[in-house]
């Protein structure tokens, strides 16, 4: 059991689900919040897009805010981006474009949030789609590492492959900006306690190898 | 399986005799209203309650034919799937001698009888109604075999339904009976029968070629059709002005008239099945049937009926070779009476030992049931089995929970209470958490989700605890008592997350019980601690051990069969005077006997014991009692069992059946229950019957007339019934194309409408045109079996058709169906109905030349149109005057004679809005339904969504022209008035209820591009500031819009909300839920898929609600303005979407540069910039070099 400022350090994690329209997004989003063996799916209640999971012993409540539906309403992408505090940009394996249209999108953030470092993870959706696949995972990891180092996944919210992992890693960079922004001793010793004991070779090999580990994990699931 | 030891003596044909038991408990689906028995007990009739003692050391040899060993039960059974059967059929007669007081207990068997079960106790025995009688009490499962073929499917679930829904007590009788769809399940099922066996007609060769055949078929259509009958009778009474107490019993006795002779079609569909097979079987050579007794004669013998064989881990499959024991359970007797000698010597031979007992015993709960198919069973009926105890447990825990987070938003509390109302909420937690363990502790395949989601919910029970125990401590330590809110988050978020943690381990819990089977439930260990220890063993004192040293019987003081005990203090079936050893005088012989005999005395001491399960025999012939076979054993059977002959009177019955019950209750008041489906006979008013030989097969043979071959028709309307799914509501949630048609196309009632709508909106996403054009024509086609409703349906046949073309034809898709159609109206409709035929033809020749729905829908349809207007104001209210200062006036005038553009100051804040709102609201009425199915305005090209593109562009376009009018002035001061005069429109967008505007206004004023002007926020005044702030909180994309969503709910029109949410609401309903869902299978087999219609009721809503908005402001247009806003938008939307933001994030930056002062910010731009550029070399992009293009002219401005 974490020390018990954990528990009172508990708080809402706003994540902002972007890409663009088709991308499959919104699978992911409902196959993260909704537990598989719910029967009927209601998105217009409060609670649609709340779920709380564990992030290295810490419980995370996410609400996440996805503009499924809404890509062409380009105004309004500011206001969702302005309260997130980690953006996954979502593009699908299938498509070239997809990819390139998350370039605009990392930019507004960055305006937006006027922060370059904002937490971020890329994936790339729909790898269960193997034979229309038209992004190489290492054309996409290349981008993702030329956007400040940011982890690249690939899911597949149909077969749920990978899903609660972005989340998860999108928590840990928040976790560790708060960490880094409000040093406070006791906090990042634990942080770093778990972050070693969570994610292993994480230090020693660094982000880069991690990152592709995670690719490759994608991968496996579509063979 | 026993196999080694048995298969050395004999060989052959152990197995044909002794079934395994292979009841094991699982899923079932249903069961639960036995206790409503008492105003709705059919039964006295045989019912013999049976108290079973229950036997919790399993071992149930029976006294007569000990033929397992206990190595046998030790050798691992092949697994298999638990699952819960509800129905078993007797291969093996079963009838028990028995003393006449004992005569209540159990439940006498005929080979092929077949039995309704309510639960099974682990030991074996099963509570159950045998069908033939309605007779109700303990069988012995090993006699039995799972019994559900294919063919009897939908009749058999359809009887399980039936029964729930008739015990059920109800209180809303006139709702369940007002019209005949409570009987439909049951004559789909017969129809299916019927079909599946090629029966269907009369003229079928089938049924010509086999008189059996014939008269069964003939006597099972006269049966249902009696039924039908009763259920007019019932509709009757329930319709009836009076439906007062005095009908109340006419009811009741209906009823159970109803349910016996709802029993009655199902075994005569059964003994239809039989005969269809011995015909089938006869055409074929009969060395077949011989070799497949002489292969089944090499399946091991069956072990002895024991708890192992609960345990999950082991078991047999009760399918196994089930119909090849049916064809040699028949066979024997015709001559296998060898075998019956051989069998008394390996009974004889046979020691079984007994067993340690205690492992046994710390088994929870040893009876599943059936979960009821019903859900509005009166829960005190239930409140044993352990999917009442959940909810109930859950019920209380979130409404601890509720008023624990209620508490936390106060002001400020004291520790004390703080305390209190955790201690109370963590305590229904741990109750709940029993319940689940129990569940758990039952399901031996231990589902890993259910344990992850329950080891989720300790965790955050814990840390509930451990975030109250911070909160106290801390105020402890601060020397206050008083808790402050600001301590609270944790508690809050610990709170927060216990709710949900309950909410996934319950949900994962009843889909555990609904797999595993219901069960009962021992309250008194409910709520004493997480332990797990205290939950479960349902007989909680362990029973006396008995001495190692086994009892000789002494004949003379032979203890009666063990006493059946049930348990709950409500009402189980009758027991048996218990402690008095029965007179008879029996002597066990055999070593067998004796072990039984030991095994009984054993029982008596327990507080519980079912009777062990009797050892099938030898065939000796087709009736085999063990009685008869006390002359060559010794009678001990005799002793144990005996009951009356199967033929029991109801009037005697009747009687024995009470005393038994009153006997029973006061010896059983103590004990807990087992039963929760048992009469509760204190309320047992006795009352005389139909008794089922009323209803017997000779009886109603005579009663066959030649109305039965009228109404066969009738009886047997082809249905698609059994397709469909409900929810708790009633509200149908999925089904087949046809079923959906069916629903459509109702003979007795006006088809729901929110299913008519629902269905002419969506129908594209799960059928094409042609195949509904089809289904509508089978529909049509289909009902000519059925003359007697064949106008009212093939009426709403050509309605539903009708009601398409007129106005939810759509050409571009649907143009094809018109193949079908066309025909359809000219060669059938026209046959039927000449008219109808015509009118259709007419209206398929007008939807191909005519633009649009030629009749508008109405406005509370979906369907509807902006044609169609319902004015919410009034109309004689006058129209507000347009704010239209002369100056106003005058610069417009101005601007349109080519002179300067006005700016947005030159005009009034309300009525900028209003003239906005007129121009949004004129778009978002023309928004069709179709256009926000299956995506279509997210389509990158060929969009049909045309109204709805239009919303979004005009959306992105108003907030442009704020960014654009702002930007214009490099005097900060300026910009600020602008901005300023913006935050007042917004202001009067929102009093207009206009939130499509209000949000494209907010959004562009928090955008990158404006939110940076510092020096211009700077000057707008603090006030301007709050209210572009209250606003904003409006808008606000947190929660889901909570807020939008609370506002949009109670507003009435005109109002024009945001249509983002629709869509994202519409995506997320496609994206969240599948496109079919699975029919329930019997026994636990996958279902077959069908068309998930809750998915498209949800789309329907959502729809439903915009269009609820599609109502038009009654404001008056003001030309000259409308003019001026849209030349104002096409400037601005000259150049592409994408460059706009460029163009004015630069511009911006221009207007107010960076500061200097080192943030991270800075060098950003610059950087990526460059960065921009790299990417696009690494990526090759095709579009990079119009991109740069793009870019170097944006840099220019620099």
């Amino acid at each position: 059991m974490p020390n018990s400022r954990t528990s009172s350090q508990r708080r809402d994690f706003n994540i902002v689900v972007l890409g663009a329209g088709g991308v499959g997004k919104s699978c992911l989003t409902a196959q993260f919040v909704q537990n598989v063996w719910i029967e009927s799916y209601d998105p217009t209640i409060e609670d649609s897009y709340r779920k709380q999971i564990d992030v290295d012993g810490r419980q995370c409540m996410l609400e996440i805010l996805d503009t499924a539906g809404t890509e062409q309403f380009t105004a309004m992408r500011e206001l969702y981006m302005k309260t997130g505090q980690g953006f996954l940009l979502v593009f699908s394996i299938t498509s070239q474009s997809s990819l390139y249209e998350l370039a605009e999108l990392r930019e507004q953030i960055i305006r937006i949030k006027d922060d370059e470092n904002v937490p971020i993870v890329i994936v790339g959706n729909k790898s269960d789609l193997e034979d229309d696949r038209v992004v190489s995972r290492s054309k996409a990891f290349s981008v993702s590492q030329s956007w400040g180092n940011a982890p690249y996944y690939e899911t597949s919210a149909r077969r749920r492959a990978n899903v609660d992992e972005v989340f998860i890693d999108l928590c840990r960079q928040i976790i560790r900006k708060d960490n880094a922004t409000f040093p406070s001793l006791e906090d990042q010793a634990l942080v770093q306690r778990e972050v070693r004991k969570h994610n292993g070779q994480y230090r020693k090999t660094g982000r880069r190898k991690r990152v592709m580990r995670e690719g490759e994990k994608g991968g496996c699931t579509i063979l | 399986m026993p196999i080694m030891a048995m298969a050395d003596e004999h060989p052959e044909r152990s197995s044909v005799h002794v079934a395994p038991l292979t009841i094991h408990k699982e899923r079932t689906t249903s069961r639960t209203s036995n206790r409503s028995h008492h105003s709705r007990n059919m039964s006295s009739k045989g019912s013999i309650g049976t108290g079973v003692s229950t036997n919790t050391q399993s071992q149930i040899t029976p006294p007569a034919t000990p033929n397992g060993s206990q190595e046998d039960l030790n050798q691992p059974m092949a697994p298999s799937n638990p699952v819960f059967h509800n129905f078993l059929r007797a291969f093996y007669p079963f009838h028990p001698t028995y003393t006449i007081s004992d005569s209540t207990v159990t439940l006498p068997l005929n080979e092929g009888d077949v039995i309704l079960v309510h639960s099974i106790h682990t030991n074996g025995w099963a509570d159950g109604t045998l069908l033939a009688s309605g007779a109700r009490g303990w069988l012995p499962t090993n006699y039995c075999e799972a019994y559900e073929p294919d063919s009897m499917r939908n009749l058999l679930k359809a009887l399980l339904h039936f029964w729930d829904l008739m015990r059920s007590g109800l209180t809303c009788d006139s709702e369940v009976f007002g019209n005949q769809e409570f009987l439909r399940g049951i004559i789909a099922g017969v129809r299916y029968l019927l079909e599946k066996s090629s029966c269907l007609t009369r003229e079928s060769p089938v049924v010509q070629g086999n008189d059996g055949l014939r008269k069964n078929r003939k006597a099972l259509l006269s049966d249902l059709s009696s039924l039908v009958k009763t259920g007019k009778r019932l509709q009757e009474y329930t319709a009836g002005p009076r439906y007062a107490q005095t009908d109340q019993d006419d009811v009741n006795n209906t009823i159970d008239e109803m349910i016996l002779k709802a029993f009655k079609i199902v075994t005569r569909g059964v003994r239809f099945l039989d005969v269809l097979d011995e015909d089938l079987r006869s055409r074929q050579p009969v060395h077949r049937v011989m070799a497949t007794v002489a292969e089944e004669a090499y399946n091991p013998p069956t072990p002895p009926a024991d708890s192992t064989s609960f345990d999950g881990s082991q078991h047999g499959d009760p399918a196994y070779g089930a119909a090849s024991r049916r064809i040699s359970s028949r066979s024997s007797a015709s001559g296998l009476s060898s075998l019956a000698s051989e069998e008394q010597t390996k009974r004889l031979s046979n020691k079984r030992l007994s067993r340690p007992i205690s492992a046994q015993l710390k088994r929870q709960s040893t009876i599943s049931h059936r979960m009821s198919l019903v859900a509005s069973i009166p829960a005190a009926q239930r409140q044993n089995l352990v999917s009442e105890k959940l909810n109930a447990s859950h019920d209380t825990f979130l409404s601890f929970l509720g008023s624990f987070i209620g508490r936390l938003h106060l002001q400020s509390q004291s520790a004390a209470e703080l305390l209190i109302s955790v201690r109370q909420s963590v305590t229904a937690g741990r109750e709940l958490l029993v319940v689940v363990e129990a569940v758990c502790a039952h399901d031996h395949q231990s589902d890993e989700a259910l344990e992850a989601s329950r080891n989720a919910m300790y965790d955050r029970t814990n840390k509930l605890v451990v975030a109250a125990r911070d909160v106290i401590k801390a105020s402890a330590i601060e020397g206050e008592d008083v808790v402050m809110p600001q301590q609270n988050g944790g508690l809050l978020m610990a709170a927060t997350s216990c709710v949900k943690a309950a909410g996934e381990c319950v949900a994962r819990t009843k889909f555990v019980i609904e797999r595993i089977g219901d069960f009962e439930f021992e309250p008194q260990n409910a709520g004493l601690g997480i332990d797990i220890s205290s939950i479960g063993v349902v007989v909680a004192e362990k029973p006396v051990e008995e001495p190692q040293v086994e009892i000789p019987p002494e004949p003379t003081s032979r203890p009666p069969p063990p006493p059946l005990i049930i348990p709950s203090h409500e009402k189980p079936l009758p027991d048996l005077p218990e402690k008095s050893p029965s007179p008879t005088d029996a002597k066990p012989i055999a070593e067998g006997a004796v072990e039984s005999a030991r095994r009984q005395s054993t029982g008596t001491k327990r507080d519980s014991l079912l009777p062990p399960l009797p050892k099938t025999t030898s065939p000796a012939g087709d009736d085999y009692s063990p009685s008869e076979k006390s002359s060559q054993h010794d009678n001990d059977f005799q002793t144990s069992f005996r009951s009356g002959s199967i033929a029991i009177s109801s009037s005697g019955t009747s009687s024995t059946y009470l005393s038994g019950i009153r006997d029973s209750e006061s010896s059983m008041l103590s004990q807990a229950s087992t039963r929760a489906t048992t009469p509760d006979h204190s309320a047992y008013v006795p009352r005389s019957q139909p008794s089922i030989s009323d209803l017997s097969i000779s009886g109603s043979l005579s009663t066959l007339a030649d109305e039965v071959d009228e109404g066969e028709s009738k009886m047997l309307e082809k249905t698609f019934a059994h397709e469909l799914l409900y929810n708790k509501e009633g509200q149908i949630t999925g089904g087949t194309l046809p079923a959906l048609v069916e629903r459509l196309t109702t003979h007795d009632s006006t088809p729901d409408a929110m299913l008519v709508s629902t269905f002419y909106l969506t129908f594209r996403l799960f059928a094409t045109p042609v195949e509904l054009a089809t289904a509508l024509v089978d529909r049509f086609d289909y009902v000519a079996e059925s003359p007697h409703i064949a106008r009212p349906v093939r009426l709403r046949v050509y309605n539903v058709f009708k009601g398409w073309l007129e106005s939810h034809w759509r050409d571009l898709t649907d143009h094809e169906s018109l193949t079908v159609i066309e025909p359809f109206a000219k060669e059938k409709l026209g046959k039927f109905l000449p008219g109808a035929g015509k009118q259709l033809l007419d209206l398929a020749n007008k939807v191909t030349s005519t633009e649009g729905p030629l009749v508008p829908r109405l406005i509370s349809s979906m369907g509807k149109t902006s044609t169609s207007i319902a004015q919410y104001i009034p109309a004689d209210t006058p129209l507000p005057t347009p704010h239209m200062s002369k100056s106003s006036v005058l610069v417009l005038k101005n601007w349109k004679m080519g002179g300067s553009n006005p700016t947005i100051l030159d005009f009034d804040p309300l009525e900028l809005a209003r003239q906005l709102t007129i121009k949004e609201m004129n778009i978002f009425c023309s928004i069709m339904p179709e256009e926000l199915l299956g995506s279509e305005w997210t389509k990158r090209s060929g969009s049909n969504a045309v109204n709805v593109r239009a919303m979004s562009t005009l959306s992105t376009d108003l907030s442009n022209l704020v960014a654009d009018t702002i930007l214009q002035y490099e005097d900060a001061k300026k910009r600020a008035t602008i901005i300023k005069h913006w935050i007042k429109i917004a202001a009067k967008c929102l009093e207009l209820n206009n939130y499509d505007s209000l949000m494209a206004i907010i959004c562009s004023l928090n955008s990158s591009t404006i939110i940076r002007l510092r020096r211009t926020w700077d000057v707008v005044s603090q006030r301007r500031k709050d209210l572009l702030d209250a606003l904003q909180a409006t808008v606000e994309p947190d929660k889901n819009y909570a807020i939008l969503r609370k506002r949009l709910h109670d507003h009435v029109p005109p109002c024009l909300p945001f249509v983002g949410t629709y869509l994202t609401d519409l995506t997320f309903v496609d994206a969240g839920n599948p496109d079919t869902k699975q029919l329930p299978g019997l026994g636990g087999s996958e279902g077959m898929p069908v068309i998930n219609f809750d998915k498209h009721t949800r789309t329907a809503k959502i729809i439903g609600e915009l269009q609820r908005f599609q109502i038009p402001y009654r404001l008056i247009e003001v030309n000259d303005l409308q003019e001026w806003i849209q030349a104002q938008i096409v400037r601005v939307k000259s150049s592409p979407e994408q460059e706009n933001v460029q163009k004015y994030y630069r511009k911006s930056l221009l207007l107010e540069p960076r500061e200097t002062k080192t943030s991270p910010v800075e060098g950003q731009m610059p950087f990526s910039m460059t960065g921009h550029n790299t990417k696009f070399d690494i990526f090759g992009w095709s579009h990079s070099k119009d991109r740069e293009k793009a870019m170097s002219t944006s840099s220019s401005l620099f």
